[in-house]
């Protein structure tokens, strides 16, 4: 009898605030779809209207209609295997490439320098100081020491998406509360045991936000590297197109850049959801839709 | 050494030792040198089979230290403890501890997260051998059928009772309880009082609890322990002599006043004695 009244208890009390809080909100009672479509058109609609007026060069603005124009033709490009779809693919190959190497590199020592006192005291500063750097200014090093080809460029992409993960990891793995940890020293834990059965899925969601942001970072990696120069990927075809001022081809080009990483980040983000299914952020969005 | 370890270990087994008793602090000490504070002073503590011991104290009076002390979880700076005739110099299976946050897994469900302690020391294949003991205690505690259900669907009443089986579940000899209801809103802790007072009848437990709350203190208790801080040591002992089983009706009567009366003044000495004032 008191378990079903203090079960529902909870979440029923939580959305009863959240009802208050919300209630004088007028985007709140708008259909969620409905504002994400009138912004979306009203933006269209602004590009629009400055293209038309040419406030800038049309050279250096195409307009929408262009635009979506010149992307119907790269689509067919690709669909039927051009040179286009070449380009779409050594991408594609650098940056999954350059997120694998991040995320098992990045997770393994990011184990390492949560789980070791030195790690965490010698050399976390190091790693948060070095993620502050501007990272791809070292673009040009790993040309000079992997070459004009591939390598490089999956290297640069690895190295622009490995921080976040070693970061998160270690963070995460350093996060475990207090009174947790001491339950598991009174059941004699070792520290093999600790790290299985606690830390490491405690750090889960931490390690989950390390792999999204590596995901988008890796795809940024291998752009800055082919604009650098040699190869074929996506990033030479935009630096060409931009050169001979075809925006409307680079603008084509970059909403392909952008679908690769968003598969790559609803990759990860299925994943987490599929293993973080008794956290927080998942919960709330059980019962944001039940 | 080793004769003496024979007898206890058969006084363990079979007739307890004299007085029954289950824990023996003797002048335990502990100063943190870091911060040059003493935290306990010379406190001698003695436990009977079966008894329940509430510990009452102002915040720093090192309450909270003894209670990891006698677990194990903190080294004493000198004294001994013994549990069952045997120096506690470590975690030991036969200590229940219990903490203010329920500190379940939130990915594991009851059932794995009651099982726990038997997991980490003696692996899988003895926790799953353990699930129908396992089972019994969530039904003890009010539990049944909800046996597959992870903690984010718990409340906090519910979790805290989760955490009492996993405390359960290894039988231990004392049960350490470190303001185990202080983060649960007021209905709900004189609730869980309540069945806390049955479960520790039911299965005959020693039972020794750190709490702020002076009714709660006295509610479940046969020996209210009044400490003092700067440096921490016991001021008084109220013993209470209340009728079992005790309702939440009793915490109305005169008697139960006069009680809770008596702690608030060894309270207040204390305070008062520590310079506080």
């Amino acid at each position: 009898m008191t378990q079903k009244t203090e079960l529902h208890g909870v979440p029923s009390e939580m959305s009863d605030a959240e009802e208050i809080w919300y209630s004088g909100k007028w985007i709140d009672r708008v259909p969620q779809w409905v504002s994400i479509s009138v912004l979306g058109a009203s933006m269209l609609g602004i590009w629009w209207l400055i293209a038309e007026l040419e406030f800038v060069s049309r050279i250096l603005l195409p307009g929408p209609a262009e635009t979506f124009e010149e992307l119907w033709d790269t689509t067919k490009n690709i669909v039927t295997g051009g040179h286009i779809a070449e380009g779409l693919w050594i991408t594609t190959q650098e940056v999954l490439w350059g997120f694998l190497a991040a995320s098992l590199l990045g997770f393994v020592l990011g184990v390492v320098v949560g789980e070791t006192r030195l790690g965490q005291r010698a050399v976390m500063p190091y790693l948060v100081a070095f993620n502050a750097l501007p990272k791809v200014a070292f673009a040009p090093v790993f040309v000079a020491w992997f070459g004009f080809g591939v390598n490089s460029k999956i290297v640069m992409a690895a190295f622009i998406a490995f921080f976040p993960v070693i970061v998160d990891t270690a963070a995460g793995l350093a996060a475990v509360d207090a009174e947790t940890r001491m339950l598991f020293q009174s059941m004699e834990s070792s520290r093999w045991q600790t790290l299985r059965k606690l830390k490491l899925p405690s750090a889960l969601p931490f390690i989950f936000a390390g792999l999204k942001t590596a995901a988008v970072f890796s795809v940024v990696g291998a752009v800055v590297g082919e604009y650098l120069g040699g190869g074929h990927g996506l990033g030479e075809l935009i630096r060409f197109a931009a050169q001979t001022l075809r925006i409307d081809r680079v603008f084509a080009m970059i909403v392909y850049l952008g679908i690769i990483g968003l598969l790559l980040f609803g990759l990860v983000a299925w994943a987490e959801r599929k293993l973080l299914f008794w956290h927080k952020s998942e919960i709330f969005e059980i019962q944001g839709t039940g | 050494m080793t004769t003496a370890d024979k007898v206890t270990d058969r006084a363990g087994q079979q007739s307890r030792p004299i007085d029954n008793e289950v824990v023996k602090v003797t002048n335990l000490n502990k100063t943190f040198h870091k911060r040059g504070l003493k935290a306990l002073d010379n406190v001698n503590v003695s436990l009977r089979h079966g008894t329940f011991t509430s510990v009452i104290g102002p915040s720093g009076c090192g309450k909270s230290t003894l209670l990891k002390i006698m677990a194990g979880l903190i080294p004493a700076t000198s004294g001994e403890i013994l549990l069952s005739g045997r120096p506690v110099t470590g975690p030991r299976q036969d200590i229940g501890i219990m903490f203010q946050q329920p500190t379940l897994l939130p990915w594991r469900t009851s059932l794995d997260n009651v099982l726990l302690p038997i997991e980490i020391r003696s692996g899988a294949a003895a926790a799953q051998a353990k699930s129908a003991d396992a089972l019994q205690l969530l039904e003890l505690v009010g539990l049944a059928g909800f046996d597959q259900v992870r903690p984010f669907e718990l409340s906090g009443g519910m979790a805290q009772r989760v955490a009492i089986c996993r405390m359960l579940v290894t039988g231990p000899a004392i049960l350490l309880l470190d303001e185990p209801f202080g983060a649960l809103d007021e209905l709900t802790r004189e609730y869980m009082n309540v069945e806390l007072q049955r479960i520790c009848r039911e299965r005959d437990a020693t039972s020794f609890m750190v709490t702020h709350a002076i009714p709660e203190a006295v509610f479940l208790a046969d020996q209210v322990f009044v400490m003092s801080a700067r440096p921490g040591r016991i001021a008084a002992v109220v013993d209470v002599d209340l009728p079992r089983p005790r309702t939440l009706d009793m915490m109305t009567t005169p008697e139960f006043g006069a009680l809770v009366h008596r702690v608030r003044e060894h309270l207040d000495m204390g305070i008062n004695g520590g310079g506080l004032a």
